[in-house]
């Protein structure tokens, strides 16, 4: 007998396990609180439900569940709160500890009868993990292709890339933390009142390592993913007692073998070998589609949209932006240009708010920056592109300029989870505009590619597609034509006319000289750190500082490059 | 009281030498071996089954111990790490795989010993204990100190004075840099390793004669702890390691005698949380610039 009541209940228990990590792997987060988690809700809920003979099974049974919810979301906010800003290794670390910290609190305590445990009445049925199991499913389900799903695979592909186009990655980090903490609160609470009696020990570091197992066996590629983990990692055992095999070490060897050939051989669990059904783009159907996102109204032309005041960058020592004053005016489109290592890119970084100046204010858009998050100063209509470029890989153009419009579409989760209508349609006004963003840099043709299958060139188009679809005022371009040929160059040029006849404003670090003074109306040079000159693309062809520095550079041009290369450790060779 | 503090630096010797082959990978490689601890735990019933079987002397079988944790490390990186050097979550999926091949070390620990408590023989170690004033030290504990300071010291001369210490360096600095420079990277990486988890196979040794008994859970353990020491210590720092070890060592003891020994475990996690929370990078690590 294969399929036992018990093997059924399992199954679904370790689904809805499985989801906790779920709900954070694919943010991309690797967290191993879920087990700790589940401890603290399980035992609370045990200790505040009364015995079920009052109120009857399933109401008590209910009225656990929410309060293990409750207690697992809470104590994920403690725990996510205070480590926002951990990542990789850290994160996993602190949660691990975390985790430990709780059982050993679970085991010093009264009310949890300590070692001992504690007993509980066997409430849960089969009907009622199945049930909740589908709800969870559905969940998740209806999260993939909301704006919010989207918005945490963008993080998991990318993170700098996520904030740099408006996405508030802390608060997302959060929420997927909470998800994970109430379905692990839940699980918590199923468990023991099916097992009937529950210890501190059943809560340790060995079912935090089943649980991740159960998840990344199954998959993140999509969300049967974790159903499948479990149905796994629950046959398992069943499947070598009913062929007879009886040593107690081959089960958790098997387990893990498994887990390393997945991580190994297929990254995306067994959930990736059912095909994943990409967003698709029908070309024919943009145009009826007359609906649109409501865009921006850009400021006035000629209104100052950039005010630098004295602003410096200090790295250990080195000054690699030494007190540049700059006024950008709306509609402009500004050159940025000077030898490497002169502090373009990190006058820029500190535009977008990705690093806070070491002195000096500086206001974009209204917005000060230096304490201002990146999301924010994004929201307020600043995109940029990367000098190497910083794509969400392995989803596709299209998809990537969705992600791109996220500070402009309107969140969809919520309304998908009730199939609003409404939700359906603005859905597909994003995927148009989505769609429109990549026409516009010649890429529509390329929509349903993945972003790593496309040429060098291709990916800084891209790019700048992303950027454009968070509908910004302000694009700032880190070297776009690095690496494209005469021709795209030009396109890129006349892209880049166009976008400002249309009210943006363009700020633009490029080496290409020639094209500088050919698309700028204003041109910056830097040298170390400093502004060098500024003014029209005339002047500063005929300015003779500026030739000796860079432009003619006739007699030592690598003089600059060697002096001023070290001062930009973390700067302009450290971009991916 | 000063007794205490010499019992502390007994335990915490351990965790030291644990703690510093660890944070070598993370400090050189800027990988975090999770298979580490269950090096530890398997040279511990490696050398109970060396000492029980052929009768070894204790030196003999912690040279033994010390090239099966290297080929254990050698092992680890050929199967967990280096077939995902390239992939660009190469940090999440190593920390997977290693948590994989750890899980198979055990189970394959509990095919060939079973699961019960291991001890070993009695008279492995001579019991009289020396004294100097009112201080005792065991010889067990005089062993324990003298073993694992020595190797830590020979670590920190093999790395800042040999040559395979100044490829390892180069490799921490900047693999790439290393490579057109000339160093065989997958060598260092491998020879990294094998140090990394052979320290980790002496202090399962030295654990288990400590503790006198070795369970297939002693790995999980002082996993704990010992991440608890390389954050406090800074990631990658070697020196840091050292110290944190000792401190946990000496606070646990300390925790024992005034707080009661059920809590003392929790001393490792608060210390390791309010270090991630108000200086993640360790007390002795650097400061990473931010990379934009």
């Amino acid at each position: 007998m294969l399929f036992t009541e018990s093997t059924l209940v399992f199954i679904a228990l370790n689904g809805v396990f499985a989801f906790s990590f779920y709900a954070v792997l694919v943010a991309g987060q690797l967290s191993l609180a879920q087990a700790g988690f589940a401890g603290i809700a399980g035992f609370t809920a045990a200790a505040l439900t009364p015995p079920p003979l009052q109120w009857g099974p399933i109401p008590t049974l209910l009225f656990a569940m929410v309060i293990g919810m409750v207690v697992g979301a809470i104590t994920a906010v403690i725990l996510g709160l205070p480590t926002m800003r951990l990542r990789g290794v850290y994160l996993a670390i602190a949660t691990l500890g975390f985790a430990e910290a709780i059982r050993i609190f679970l085991l010093n305590s009264d009310w949890t009868g300590g070692a001992q445990g504690m007993s509980v009445p066997k409430t849960l049925t089969p009907a009622v993990a199945w049930v909740v199991l589908a709800i969870v499913t559905y969940w998740f389900a209806r999260q993939s292709r909301s704006r919010y799903g989207r918005a945490l695979e963008a993080i998991r592909e990318d993170e700098l890339a996520a904030r740099s186009i408006g996405i508030n990655v802390g608060g997302h980090r959060l929420s997927a933390f909470v998800a994970a903490g109430v379905l692990a609160g839940l699980y918590g609470v199923m468990w023991a009142y099916y097992v009937r009696l529950m210890a501190p020990e059943d809560f340790g570091f060995s079912t935090a390592i089943d649980g991740l197992v159960t998840a990344v066996v199954g998959g993140t590629a999509n969300f049967i993913g974790p159903i499948l983990g479990s149905g796994f990692q629950t046959m398992l055992p069943e499947v070598l007692r009913v062929t007879g095999v009886e040593a107690s070490w081959i089960r958790p060897f098997i387990s893990v073998l498994a887990l390393l050939l997945v991580i190994l051989f297929l990254p995306g669990g067994i959930a990736s070998l059912i095909p994943r059904r990409r967003q698709k783009v029908d070309v024919a159907a943009l145009q009826t589609d007359a609906a649109q996102l409501s865009l921006r109204t850009h400021p006035a032309a000629g209104e100052v949209v950039v005010e630098l005041k004295q602003l410096a960058k200090e790295y250990g020592g080195v000054q690699a932006v030494r007190g540049v004053d700059l006024p950008v005016r709306s509609g402009e489109v500004v050159g940025l240009i000077g030898p490497n290592g002169a502090g373009k890119t990190t006058l820029v970084n500190m535009v977008s708010g990705l690093i806070p100046p070491s002195s000096g204010t500086a206001t974009v858009l209204g917005v000060p920056i230096g304490r201002t998050p990146v999301h924010r100063i994004a929201a307020a209509g600043v995109t940029r592109t990367f000098q190497h470029s910083k794509l969400f890989n392995r989803l596709t153009a299209l998809e990537n300029a969705l992600i791109g419009a996220h500070v402009v579409a309107k969140p969809t989760f919520l309304r998908r989870l009730i199939w609003l209508p409404s939700a359906r349609r603005d859905e597909r006004i994003a995927l148009a505009h989505a769609a429109r963003c990549l026409d516009r840099v010649g890429l529509l043709d390329k929509a349903n590619t993945l972003a790593k299958g496309l040429s060098y060139g291709d990916q800084r188009r891209l790019e700048i597609a992303r950027a454009l679809a968070a509908d910004p005022s302000l694009l700032i371009l880190d070297e776009p034509a690095a690496g494209m040929n005469h021709v795209e160059a030009d396109g890129l040029s006349a892209l880049i006319k166009d976008l400002s006849a249309d009210g943006l404003t363009i700020i633009f670090i490029e080496h290409n000289v020639g094209m500088v003074l050919d698309t700028c109306d204003h041109i910056v040079v830097l040298n170390f750190g400093e502004v060098l000159a500024d003014g029209t693309p005339e002047q500063i062809a005929a300015d003779e500082r500026v030739i000796e520095a860079y432009l003619g550079a006739a007699d030592e041009p690598d003089a600059d490059d060697t002096t001023s290369a070290p001062a930009q450790p973390a700067e302009e060779n450290s971009n991916d | 009281m000063l007794q205490q503090l010499l019992n502390g630096l007994f335990l915490g010797s351990i965790y030291s030498l644990f703690a510093i082959g660890f944070t070598l990978v993370f400090g050189i490689l800027d990988r975090l071996n999770l298979a580490h601890p269950s090096v530890f735990a398997a040279s511990a019933f490696v050398g109970i089954w060396l000492t029980d079987a052929f009768d070894l002397p204790i030196w003999l079988v912690l040279i033994l111990v010390f090239a099966f944790g290297a080929v254990m490390g050698l092992l680890i990186e050929r199967v967990a790490f280096r077939p995902l050097k390239d992939r660009p979550d190469a940090h999440f999926a190593g920390l997977i795989s290693s948590i994989a091949m750890a899980g198979m070390i055990i189970a394959l620990l509990q095919a060939a010993f079973g699961p019960n408590t291991r001890r070993f023989p009695v008279g492995t170690i001579p019991e009289d204990a020396l004294n100097m004033g009112d201080l005792t030290a065991s010889w067990l504990q005089i062993i324990i100190l003298v073993v694992s300071l020595g190797l830590m010291i020979a670590l920190s001369l093999l790395v800042q004075r040999s040559s395979l210490g100044r490829s390892m360096r180069a490799v921490a600095e900047n693999p790439t840099a290393a490579r057109v420079l000339g160093v065989n990277v997958d060598r260092v990486t491998a020879l990294t390793f094998a140090i990394s988890t052979a320290l980790g196979a002496v202090a399962g040794v030295l654990f288990a004669l400590n503790v006198n008994s070795a369970q297939l859970g002693m790995g999980s353990a002082i996993e704990l702890k010992g991440l608890a020491v390389i954050i406090v210590g800074g990631m990658g720092s070697l020196s840091g390691s050292l110290v944190g070890g000792l401190v946990l060592g000496i606070a646990e003891v300390f925790a024992i005698q005034y707080i009661g020994s059920s809590w003392r475990d929790l001393i490792a996690f608060a210390l390791l949380f309010v270090i991630l929370l108000v200086r993640p990078e360790g007390l002795f690590g650097k400061r990473k610039v931010r990379e934009v």
